[in-house]
C-alpha cells in the first residue's frame, strides 16, 4: 500500500474535516456502496464467529485423535481434520480469534502511539523535528525484519509478533497524523483558541486531536488488513504463536508438510486469512472513499 | 543532484546505526549466555570465563557496541554457533540467490503491474477496469504463502511442470526453471499494488493540461498514453516500487523458506529457530542494509525522473 499516496489524499482532507460526528451522511453513504456492505457484513460475521468461538466451535480445537487424522472435509468435519486429527473448523475459529487480536492490538496500540507522536510533532515544531527523524529511522525497518529481530531477542511467540506489529504501525500513523495535524494547525480556530487563552493541553486534545481522529481512523482501517497479513506471515515463519495454540498463519505452516497428502490442512487457514484481509481492505477503501471525496471516482 | 544524494546518504546514517544497534542488541539480550552455549553443557567455569573474555563479553555495553561496529566494518560478523563457519562467508553465499529472486520477481511484477494499471485507467469505469481492480485488491489481500502453496501444489507437484525445492544454480547456468516458481510467488504479490497505483497516477495525468494539448495536436491515442501520460505517471510508481521494497524483503523471507531457496531470508529464519544468534544478527543486518540501499536508489532514480525535485 502506498503510504505516500495515502498521505497526500488524507492530508488533503484534514482541513475540510469538521469532526467525526458531524459526518451525518457517512453511514448512509456507506450503505449505498454494495461492496462496502458486503465487506462489512463479512467482517462482522467473522468477528462474531471469533468472539463466540468457544460456543460455536463443534469440537475442542486441541483434541487430537490420530484415528481421524488428515480427513478431507465431510459432514462431520466441515473443514476436515489436520495431521493429528484435530477439527480444522474449530481450529480456524480459534485461530481467527488470535489473528484478529494480533491485528487489533497492533493497530490500536500502534495507532495510539503513532497518533500522539504525530500530533505532538505538529504542535511542538522543535520537538517535531526530532520525532519525525525517529520516525524516519523506524521506517527503515521492514515489519517482517522487526518481527524476526523481536523473535530472536524475546523468543518466538505472540508477544514478539505484537511488538513487531506495533512498531510497524507507529511510523506510518505518525506521519499521517502529523500531516493531518499540520493542516488543522493552519486553521483560524486554532489561532482563535490560542488568542482567548486556551491551554496547550486543551488545544492539543479538543482542537487538534478531535479534528484529526477521523483521518487517523481511516488510515488505520486501511492498515488493519496489512497488519493482519504481516502477523500471519510471521506466524507462518514460526515466529509467532507456538503449537498447539491455533493461529491461522502457523496452521498454514503446519499444513505445508502435508500439502501433497491433505492440501486442505494448509489451504483452509490460508483462505481464512485471505477472506479476513480482503474484507478489511475493501471496508477500508470504502471508508476512505466516503471520508475523502477527493479520491472518489 | 549530487547534493541531494549526499543529503540522502547522511539521513541514512542514523538509520544504519539503528540497524547496527538492533543487531548488537540481538547478541546482548539473548536469554542464553553465548559463552555458555559455545562452551557446551559440561564446560568448567574457567572455560566459560575464558570464552567470555575472548568474546569481549566482560566489558561495558557502550564499549562492546563500539567494538562491534569496528568489527562489522572489518567484515567480522562472528561465527555461526551451529556450523562454526564465518557468518560473513555464509552471507556471501546466500546474498546472490536472494538478489536473483528479488530481481526475478520485479522483472515479472513491474511490467505486468504497470500494463494492467494503465489498461484499467484508460478504460476507466469499464468492465476491464473493474476486473483488473478486483484482481489487484484480491492480490493485495493474499498472504504470500497462500500463492506459494498453490503454485507448489499445482504447478510443481500435480502437473510437475517446474521444480519447487532448492536452487539448481545461477540463472545463466541452467538455474532458470528453479527460479520461476519462487519469483512468480513473490512477483504476484507486487502486481496488485503496482497496478493500483499506476491506475491512480495515469488517471491523474490523463486529466492534465499537457495531455489535453497532446490530444488537441491530433496525436494518436497510443502516443498520448505511452509517451505523455505513462511517462509522467511513472514518478509515483517508482516511489511505490521503493516502498514495496519492504514487502519484497518480507516476501522474500517467506518465499525462500517455502521453496528451500538458499537465500538470506531462509538463513535468518533458520538461525532464529535454532538460536544461532551470530548468524541471525548478520542476516538481519544484511536484509536491513539491503532495504536502506533500495530506498536510496529509488530516491536517486526519483530525482532523475522528476526534474522538478532537482531544482528545489
Amino acid at each position: 500500500m502506498s503510504t505516500e499516496v495515502l498521505d497526500h489524499g488524507l492530508i488533503g482532507t484534514a482541513s475540510q474535516e469538521t469532526g467525526w460526528f458531524a459526518r451525518a451522511g457517512l453511514l448512509r453513504r456507506l450503505a449505498r456502496d454494495r461492496v462496502a456492505v458486503l465487506a462489512a457484513s463479512a467482517l462482522g460475521t467473522i468477528v462474531l464467529a471469533a468472539v463466540f468461538a468457544p460456543w460455536i466451535a463443534p469440537y475442542d480445537p486441541y483434541f487430537t485423535d490420530l484415528t481421524k487424522a488428515m480427513q478431507a472435509p465431510s459432514a462431520a468435519h466441515w473443514f476436515g481434520t489436520d495431521n493429528t486429527g484435530r477439527d480444522i473448523l474449530s481450529r480456524v475459529l480459534y485461530g481467527t480469534r488470535n489473528t484478529l487480536v494480533l491485528g487489533l492490538v497492533g493497530v490500536i496500540v500502534g495507532g495510539a502511539i503513532g497518533g500522539v507522536l504525530g500530533i505532538l510533532a505538529a504542535y511542538y515544531r522543535r520537538l517535531g523535528g526530532w520525532i519525525m527523524r525517529l520516525v524516519d529511522i523506524m521506517l527503515a525497518f521492514p515489519a517482517i525484519l522487526i518481527g524476526l529481530a523481536m523473535a530472536a531477542i524475546f523468543g518466538a511467540g505472540l508477544s514478539a509478533v505484537i511488538i513487531a506489529l506495533v512498531i510497524a504501525t507507529v511510523p506510518d500513523v505518525a506521519r499521517v497524523a502529523r500531516g493531518a495535524a499540520v493542516g488543522v494547525m493552519g486553521q483560524e480556530f486554532m489561532e482563535a483558541g490560542r488568542a482567548v487563552g486556551v491551554s496547550d493541553g486543551a488545544l492539543i486534545w479538543r482542537y487538534l486531536t478531535l479534528n484529526c481522529i477521523s483521518t487517523i481512523f481511516v488510515f488505520l482501517t486501511l492498515r488493519f488488513g496489512q497488519i493482519i497479513l504481516i502477523g500471519s506471515v510471521l506466524g507462518f515463519l514460526g515466529m509467532g504463536a507456538q503449537p498447539p495454540t491455533a493461529e491461522l498463519g502457523m496452521m498454514a505452516a503446519q499444513g505445508r508438510d502435508f500439502l501433497f497428502m491433505a492440501p486442505h490442512i494448509a489451504t483452509i487457514p490460508s483462505c481464512a486469512i485471505f477472506v479476513i484481509v480482503l474484507a478489511a481492505n475493501l471496508l477500508g477503501d470504502a471508508f476512505r472513499d466516503v471520508l475523502d471525496p477527493r479520491l472518489q471516482t | 543532484m549530487a547534493r541531494q544524494i549526499v543529503h540522502r546518504l547522511l539521513i541514512s546514517i542514523p538509520a544504519l546505526i539503528g540497524v547496527l544497534f538492533l543487531c548488537f542488541c540481538l547478541l546482548q539480550v539473548v536469554p542464553a549466555d553465548p559463552a555458555m552455549v559455545i562452551a557446551g553443557p559440561d564446560a568448567k567455569p574457567e572455560t566459560i570465563a575464558a570464552i567470555r573474555q575472548e568474546l569481549g563479553l566482560d566489558r561495558s555495553i557502550p564499549v562492546q557496541f563500539f567494538e562491534y561496529i569496528l568489527r562489522v566494518m572489518r567484515g567480522d560478523l562472528g561465527r555461526s554457533i551451529i556450523s562454526n563457519k564465518k557468518v560473513i562467508e555464509e552471507l556471501a553465499l546466500t546474498i546472490g540467490p536472494t538478489i536473483e529472486l528479488m530481481v526475478g520477481a520485479m522483472l515479472l511484477a513491474v511490467p505486468i503491474g504497470i500494463g494492467l494499471g494503465t489498461l484499467a485507467a484508460v478504460n476507466r469505469g469499464s468492465l476491464t477496469d473493474r476486473f483488473i481492480m478486483a484482481i489487484s485488491v484480491a492480490g493485495v489481500s493474499m498472504p504470500v504463502f497462500f500463492i506459494g502453496l498453490m503454485l507448489i501444489q499445482y504447478v510443481g507437484f500435480r502437473w510437475a511442470l517446474l521444480p519447487f525445492t532448492g536452487r539448481t544454480g545461477p540463472v545463466w547456468d541452467g538455474g532458470l526453471p528453479s527460479l520461476i516458481l519462487p519469483a512468480l510467488t513473490l512477483g504476484l504479490v507486487l502486481i496488485g499494488p503496482i497496478a493500483r497505483l499506476t491506475r491512480t497516477a495515469v488517471l491523474e495525468v490523463l486529466g492534465a493540461d499537457f495531455v489535453r494539448t497532446a490530444r488537441a495536436k491530433g496525436l494518436r491515442e497510443t502516443v498520448v498514453i505511452v509517451h505523455h501520460a505513462l511517462r509522467n505517471a511513472l514518478i509515483p510508481v517508482v516511489t511505490l516500487i521503493g516502498l514495496q521494497a519492504a514487502f519484497l524483503l518480507g516476501g522474500a523471507v517467506v518465499t525462500e523458506t517455502m521453496f528451500s531457496w538458499p537465500g538470506v531470508g531462509r538463513l535468518a529464519v533458520g538461525a532464529i529457530v535454532s538460536s544461532d544468534f551470530p548468524t541471525a544478527q548478520g542476516a538481519i543486518m544484511i536484509l536491513a542494509i539491503a532495504f536502506l540501499t533500495i530506498n536510496l536508489l529509488v530516491d536517486v532514480l526519483y530525482v532523475y525522473l522528476d526534474p522538478r525535485v532537482q531544482s528545489t
